[in-house]
């Protein structure tokens, strides 16, 4: 006996058939959840759509390193989400930065004070009354496929924060990610910039489980809609320049930053980071607006054995339409997606 | 936060992060079980909580984050937490020792297994709480020290240095036994 070899003494495996009947009551929770009408909201994945905290980090920069004179406080601009535009990050170079010190999150996050609390999405009786306390008209799909219908409807509260600037983090950010051409500004430290998150309505469509199958939580098509978010910034802001750090930090070049960042209005437009050799993108019309369209590769193995996996791939629909953002998820390559969007009323 | 915040709420389909689940049940089950095991509960108990611990991972899947833990330590978290829910409902105390006993007097057993077992688990309850959730973490989950300090709030090389000690008390009690039977 070892050391401690004697202390795996207690270890055993569990009873045979043990596993099998818990995969058969997790298949039991699934298909509760699909033949109830309307299914209760089990909190859909409310996480970044990045590929890892420091991603996050990433594109927080581009929305809070905005550089402020506090003496012009009153001159505030607003924020407001018109449309979006996929960028290219690279994991490998996120890594890599955060191998070299750069921990983005303690760096913006150390920032941030969160004004009123985030909550999770919490079941409404229907779209409409989600509607009221989201503070919009609700959109339906006028038509789904064949068999699909709504399942279920949230309301969630994203929250609202204050970010502080501190110019000798930011150029610490500036300093590990290489990106010397981008110059911080003293002034910086101390100013301040408020994002309101107004609440978001989530709906859920789906069709019934077929005899012997069960379908995941988050299979079907998921509608998240909410007026646009708010952030309030002083007048003389430099974003492109302090986009361009965000996008140094993605692992764009100094003259691709440059590039890109000339070529977007800072002010409208939010970037959604799609990993290099992750998923893919488009630009789609939408509803006589420009949309961007994420697609996806299918997770593998996702759900146990004796349950129905994933489809192949499922892709996001998101763009901008009277103030108000949307977001359609659902499987496939986003062809169909694109069509629900379009009989949205 | 702004951007971060937006994209949270907005697409959470990008954030898709598959977990194996074959694989979590092949690697991951015998590991939550035993550490209900070595926590002191008897089969059908660790069942019970095993079966608690997998079903609330598998409701709340879907906000899982894979870069916030592995698999692994996301399911002994939610163990400890099922493990001092279960300890606070009211309930018949059934020592460790007795249980090991119960279970392990059985006649597909062998005798000599049963008999080291049962000393094992004797030895294990007689430690401190904290000895004995540490013990569990390492032993019944497989928990790396790094883990389990991340699990308890305890500094990595104080987890260590607990467990360097415990193994050494254990074991000393275990030859003393063993040279006195």
């Amino acid at each position: 006996v070892s050391d401690d070899g004697f202390l795996s003494g207690l270890r055993e495996q569990p009873r045979p058939g043990f596993e099998r009947e818990l995969r058969g009551r997790l298949r039991e929770i699934d298909e509760r959840a699909v033949s109830g009408a309307p299914a209760p909201w089990r909190g859909r994945r409310l996480v970044p759509a990045l590929a890892g905290a420091a991603v996050v980090g990433a594109l927080a920069l581009a929305f809070t390193l905005e550089p402020v004179r506090a003496a012009a406080r009153e001159f505030l601009d607003l924020f407001r989400v018109q449309r979006f535009a996929a960028v290219r990050v690279d994991p490998e170079r996120l890594a890599a930065l955060k191998q070299s010190g750069l921990d983005l999150k303690s760096l913006v996050g150390g920032q941030v004070e969160v004004v009123v609390k985030p909550v999770e999405p919490l079941p409404v009786n229907s779209p409409e009354a989600g509607g009221v306390e989201a503070g919009i008209i609700a959109l339906q799909p006028a038509t789904l496929p064949e068999g699909f219908a709504l399942v279920g409807a949230a309301v969630g509260r994203p929250g609202e924060f204050r970010v502080r600037l501190d110019a000798g983090k930011i150029r610490s950010v500036v300093e590990i990610a290489g990106a010397d051409e981008i110059e911080v500004p003293d002034h910086w430290t101390g100013a301040t910039i408020d994002v309101a998150m107004p609440p978001v309505l989530i709906t859920r469509y789906d069709r019934p489980a077929a005899e012997g199958e069960t379908r995941p939580a988050d299979a079907g098509y998921v509608l998240v809609q909410a007026r646009s978010p708010e952030i309030e910034m002083p007048e003389g802001v430099d974003l492109p320049t302090l986009g361009r750090l965000a996008l140094r930090v993605g692992g764009l070049s100094a003259g691709e930053a440059l590039s890109f960042s000339q070529r977007i209005d800072w002010r409208s437009t939010l970037l959604v980071p799609v990993p290099l050799n992750g998923a893919d993108y488009r630009e789609v019309e939408v509803r006589g607006q420009q949309g961007l369209l994420v697609t996806s590769p299918a997770p593998s193995a996702a759900a146990p054995t004796g349950t129905r996996r994933r489809a192949s791939s499922r892709s996001v629909l998101l763009w901008s339409e009277r103030g108000n953002v949307y977001a359609l998820h659902g499987p496939g390559s986003g062809w169909q997606v694109v069509d629900i969007a379009q009989t949205l009323q | 936060m702004g951007g971060v915040r937006i994209l949270e709420w907005l697409s959470p389909a990008l954030a898709v992060e598959a977990v194996d689940w074959d694989q979590v049940f092949r690697e991951e089950l015998p590991r939550v079980y035993n550490y209900f095991r070595y926590r002191g509960f008897d089969r059908p108990a660790a069942e019970d909580l095993t079966s608690a611990t997998f079903e609330k991972a598998w409701r709340a899947r879907d906000r899982y984050r894979r870069d916030r833990a592995a698999v692994g330590t996301w399911l002994v978290a939610i163990a400890r937490n099922a493990a001092i829910d279960h300890l606070r409902k009211p309930r018949l105390d059934v020592p460790l020792e007795d249980t090991a006993l119960r279970d392990e007097a059985t006649p597909e057993t062998d005798a000599m297994r049963a008999a080291e077992r049962r000393r094992l688990a004797a030895l294990v309850a007689a430690l401190p709480e904290r000895e004995r959730e540490l013990l569990a973490l390492k032993y019944g989950a497989g928990a790396t020290n790094r883990a389990i300090a991340g699990l308890t709030g305890l500094g990595e090389s104080n987890v260590g240095t607990i467990l360097h000690r415990t193994i050494a008390l254990l074991r000393e009690r275990w030859d003393e036994e063993g040279g006195a039977r």
